[in-house]
């Protein structure tokens, strides 16, 4: 076994390859930590791709010192950073690079001595350092390891060690520093990253390699008790406009001019970098304002704004509301809280209405300029707006196609038609062959007596449609909807899909939906809440 | 002399195809709880997916270890002084890294070169194989290389899945975020990108997901090799492997099953077929 008293550059990135194994590990445990309704995202991922980046560059170093491969180090994880997390980490390697500066190896006071660099040039990243994170972990690290060097030790194995178990109390306490922390019931997530990095580093010296592979990384638990249960805190924290990522590319660039710049623009900004190249992350509801600001500096290079409000909405409510691209934007007229749902979880966005209040020219022509997308497709999902939606194309200066579906059914299975990778006019195509691969039902009531297909209806009785076709009355909604189904062969059939009203029972969609399973144990049924109003069934079959 | 092939586990190759083009297969590990596996060798995909239907505990993966690798090029240049490694897409796990480390830790003196596939299962499987046959026509390895690289965006593939969970946990979700969160249940259809993954659609039904491979395969207008991988699906992969038979010939479909590995990032009843071939 290998004896650490010092190391040269390419036992440095031995180090951090063992201690990037290490936490991949444990990145998803760490992603879990993550408590914070924030789209910040995952932290241990986050830290885990940054060291990635670092280590590949490291391996790219012009010599084998110490001082080239942390040089290396440093500048691959700056230009891999991800997320809050990761840009911190990317500047603790570039304190230690600096510690490190000119050295060919290095023993543990020089590390004690770098160290204490990542910890200042951490904070430095921050325009507004919160403890009870990273920061903290990092700096009572550093200051553990330069205290045992100031006593006169310079085995790099022994300070490393003292280094770790530092940091372990360090995260372990981080919950008595932060109170949201406290909340959860965690420990810092980007803290537990730097110890467990620490800790691979450490395990790697000790020539722990073998047994490595088959452990993994502990999650710190603190002894701290959680004050709330882990979902309350989620109200406390506000998300705050868009979260604004990029990469400056320039001459003479100078970091900290920039942080002052822009301290007042957001919040959580961390600029970090050097001359040539600045990382900028922040919370802001002005990007356009910081991409202008920015821009007039150098060039910008990865740029990622992202809308964090939405993102809390995802949080908490589990779900993502994108538009499936950016290129093309699908708009659906739709009715009810439940049925919004479905189709906002499917990429498309909304314009309320549907029967009796269809949307005017003017509702769909504002929804087709609020989006971002110079290509729309409207999905009408309903007769009656179907020329509406055809209007909207002579007022816009966007290109506007209009799948003309008569149905929600139809609105569904067209959205779900849509592909990724095709041009719009492709897309139209293919929208509109799916809308007529499924068969509509919907029940509702009659709001006055007539006469239709031969039939007498009187006013309220329950009527079912087929594809818009009258093919039952009857006294309950229940019992229309039967008769409706048993006029339609669904041995062919695969996925049953019952969209219950905003007036119909639960129990009513259950009994209909287990009578359908029964008779066709080969289907698929689906039951879900559409909140519709007027209309108390709207089927799918396809 | 001939130049020597390896690559990892998640390249799904059928063991007949690895011994008769002599490929050096290193395997990724996969663990439950404190048992770790090596992938395929200890662990066989029908065990594997028995396994993650009746344990609470639920597997993770891990890169080999840089000293497998080292072994392994270390073995290979007692008959050969140029190495190929062609990898997983670096993207989705450091099997990459590793492989590339690794050569520092030779015993022997041999040329090692590391491709990153930016593929994964048997469309990685195909660059390995196209690059095995001509390894062993006695080329150069830069003619090896060259054609590897040709390959590369030779080859695509489509995939069904039954939940996007496992890929959700494991971190490896990519772009098919976007899928998660439906109201519906649905049936996510992936693909990689880039050695990303990326959503490429979604059906209502399985039927109409396999449908959806089915017309992938028949979107080319040269086949050259056609893979068709289940996870414990096995009824339905032979049920597409048949319908495509009648369609290419025989010799150029293969059969393969979803590595323990992968399973653990994709879960049960993933059904997949991989393409090497021309779309124009």
């Amino acid at each position: 076994m290998k004896e650490f008293k010092s190391a040269n550059g390419q036992d440095l990135r031995e180090m951090l390859v063992a201690a990037t194994r290490w936490l991949e590990k444990s990145a998803s445990e760490i992603d879990a930590l993550n408590v914070f309704p924030v789209p910040d995202g995952d932290t241990g991922t986050n830290m885990l791709l940054t060291m990635r980046s670092g280590i590949e560059e490291a391996y790219r170093a012009p010599d084998q010192s110490a001082s080239a491969v942390a040089q290396a180090m440093s500048k691959g994880a700056l230009m891999g950073a991800r997320g809050n997390s990761g840009v911190i980490l990317s500047q603790i390697w570039r304190g230690l690079a600096q510690g490190l500066a000119k050295k060919d190896s290095f023993n543990g006071s020089d590390l004690a001595a770098a160290l204490i660099q990542s910890s200042t040039m951490a904070y430095k990243g921050l325009s507004n350092p919160v403890e009870g994170t990273i920061l903290t972990v990092v700096r009572e690290a550093a200051a553990t390891a330069q205290e045992q060097a100031t006593g006169g030790n310079d085995d790099l194995q022994s300070i490393l060690e003292a280094a770790v178990n530092t940091a372990g109390e360090s995260v372990a306490n981080t919950p008595s520093l932060l109170p949201v922390l406290k909340e959860a019931g965690v420990v810092d997530a980007g803290g537990q990253g730097l110890y467990t990095i620490l800790e691979g580093v450490l395990r790697y010296l000790r020539g722990e390699e073998e047994q490595m592979q088959f452990r993994k990384p502990q999650i710190i638990v603190s002894d701290i008790p959680a004050t709330r249960a882990p979902q309350m805190i989620v109200a406390d924290e506000v998300p705050y406009g868009y979260c604004t990522n990029l990469l400056l590319r320039g001459e003479e660039l100078d970091p900290d001019k920039l942080r002052m710049k822009l301290k007042r623009k957001g919040q959580s900004l961390v600029v970090a970098g050097d001359e040539a190249t600045v990382r900028i992350h922040i919370h802001t509801y002005e990007p356009g304002r910081i991409l202008n600001y920015v821009g007039s500096l150098g060039t910008m290079h990865e740029i990622n704004i992202r809308n964090m409000d939405e993102q809390h909405q995802d949080f908490l409510e589990m779900q993502r509301e994108k538009t499936p691209t950016a290129d093309i934007a699908i708009i659906a007229v739709v009715a009810g809280d439940g049925l919004t749902q479905v189709f906002k979880s499917l990429g498309a966005i909304v314009v309320p209405g549907g029967q009796t209040m269809n949307p005017s020219t003017k509702d769909l022509l504002k929804a087709v300029e609020l989006v971002v997308s110079d290509k729309v497709i409207i999905l009408p999902n309903n007769k009656n707006i179907v020329l509406t939606a055809n209007q909207v194309q002579s007022l816009t200066n966007k290109t506007i196609e209009v799948v003309p579906t008569k149905t929600i059914p139809q609105g569904v299975a067209a959205l779900l038609a849509f592909d990724y990778e095709v041009d719009l006019r492709t897309n139209t195509q293919l929208m509109d062959k799916a809308k007529s691969a499924v068969r509509s039902i919907e029940v509702t009531r009659a709001i006055r007596s007539t006469k239709l297909n031969g039939r007498k209806i009187k006013r309220k009785q329950a009527i079912g449609f087929v594809d818009g076709n009258l093919v039952a009355v009857s006294n309950t909604t229940t019992n229309a909807l039967n008769e409706v189904l048993a006029g339609i062969d669904l041995d062919e059939a695969e996925v049953v899909t019952i969209y219950y009203g905003a007036d119909t029972k639960p129990a009513e969609a259950e009994q209909i939906s287990a009578t359908i399973c029964q008779q066709h144990p080969q289907l698929q049924v689906e039951v879900v809440k559409g909140e519709q109003p007027h209309y108390n069934f709207i089927v799918s079959v396809e | 002399m001939a130049v020597k092939i390896i690559t990892d586990s998640v390249a799904d190759l059928p063991s007949k195809v690895v011994e008769e083009l002599g490929i050096t297969v290193i395997p990724l590990n996969v663990r439950f709880g404190t048992e770790v596996y090596r992938d395929g060798i200890d662990l066989t995909a029908e065990q594997f997916y028995e396994k993650l239907e009746n344990n609470q505990v639920l597997p993770v993966t891990s890169v080999p270890s840089p000293g497998t690798f080292a072994e392994a090029y270390d073995r290979l240049a007692e008959e050969t002084g140029e190495i190929l490694a062609i990898m997983v897409s670096s993207k989705l796990t450091a099997t990459y890294e590793v492989a590339l480390q690794s050569i520092g830790l030779m015993k022997r003196k041999c040329r090692v070169e590391v491709i990153d596939s930016q593929w994964a299962v048997m469309a990685q499987g195909f660059i390995v194989m196209e690059a095995a046959k001509k390894a062993n026509s006695g080329v150069s390895i830069e003619d090896v290389m060259n054609v590897t690289r040709k390959n590369i965006p030779r080859v695509d593939f489509l995939s069904t899945f039954d939940t996007l969970e496992y890929l959700k946990r494991g971190g490896r979700i990519g772009k098919a975020q976007a899928f998660l969160g439906s109201m519906l249940k649905l049936n996510p259809i992936i693909t990689l990108k880039d050695g990303v993954v990326e959503p490429a659609g979604r059906t209502r039904s399985r039927t109409k997901a396999i449908e959806r491979l089915y017309n992938f395969v028949m979107s080319y207008s040269c086949v050259e090799r056609i893979a068709i991988e289940d996870a414990a699906c096995p009824d339905e992969a032979e049920a597409l492997a048949k319908r495509l038979s009648s369609k290419f010939p025989e010799d150029r479909i293969y059969r393969s099953k979803m590595t323990p590995a992968i399973g653990t990032h994709t879960g049960p009843r993933l059904l997949l077929v991989a393409v090497l071939g021309d779309r124009e």
